[in-house]
């Protein structure tokens, strides 16, 4: 005679250790991310991703100088940036914009100033520095 | 005569819902987060209004507002931070390259770098800013 051995009751896996794991991991991701906004300008880019049109005419040259304490100065004379604005906008906006900063001006004073001019319309834009001579 | 009402059983409550938003949760705040490292210094950029959304990926160098230099997150020297990017603009040509100056940087510290970087053959170099609020 052949006994049947009882099948053992199956024993089910409890879930409490994940959720306890999840909410770890949940509450260490929203306690240590910190969310930043933040955009980016171009600095440099490759020539070929920089489309050019032609003009129609030869564009003229504008330089801008920024002073060490954010001052620009157009032709010489120093210049507020909404007068700025209002002289660039009755421009033609394929006018090159050289800017000639100071080594002592704050960033925030060349993105500012760079600002204005792309909000004026303006789309060729460079910066130049001046290097001493060996 | 009185018939004694059935009792009724009481379901007990299920935790699965409760799972289900935790693991959304996580999902959601593992996805939205961008693991960046910090710079050791404390770095505010530029706020602008002509600014675009930056991409992921690529390579941040942090430059404070006295001049101290970063690769994602380590401290370098102008020359060990040349040597670097060299090294990663060698084996990635299109990497992107962040600049993350502080605000109040002056472009003494910043505008030499990003020349430098572009010598090496950078074809992508973004200046970090913060969008300006409306």
């Amino acid at each position: 005679m052949q006994l049947k051995h009882a099948n053992p009751p199956q024993r089910l896996i409890s879930l409490v250790s994940m959720i306890d794991v999840l909410l770890i991991m949940l509450v260490f991701f929203m306690v240590t991310s910190t969310y930043l906004n933040l955009d980016m300008i171009p600095m440099a880019q490759s020539s070929d991703e920089v489309t050019s049109t032609a003009p129609t005419t030869e564009p003229k040259t504008v330089m801008i100088r920024l002073g060490g304490d954010g001052q620009t100065y157009l032709q010489g004379r120093p210049t507020q940036l909404s007068q700025l604005a209002q002289t660039l906008q009755s421009r033609d906006p394929n006018t090159n914009i050289l800017i000639l900063p100071s080594a002592r001006a704050s960033t925030q004073s060349l993105v500012t100033l760079m600002d204005t001019l792309t909000t004026s319309g303006i789309t060729s834009l460079r910066i130049v520095q001046l290097e001493a001579s060996p | 005569m009185k018939f004694a009402r059935p009792t009724r059983k009481e379901h007990p409550e299920t935790i699965i819902p409760l799972i289900d938003v935790v693991f959304f949760l996580l999902i959601f705040f593992m996805l939205i987060g961008r693991m960046d490292a910090t710079a050791p210094f404390d770095v505010t950029p530029a706020i602008a209004m002509t600014g675009t959304d930056m991409p992921g990926g690529g390579t941040t160098v942090s430059i404070s507002a006295t001049g101290q230099i970063a690769l994602d997150g380590a401290e370098l020297d102008t020359s060990g931070l040349l040597e670097t990017l060299r090294d990663t603009l060698t084996k990635t040509p299109a990497i992107l390259i962040r600049i993350n100056a502080h605000k109040d940087a002056e472009l003494r510290f910043v505008l030499p770098l990003v020349a430098q970087i572009e010598t090496l053959g950078a074809r992508d170099i973004e200046l970090v800013v913060t969008p300006a609020t409306p």
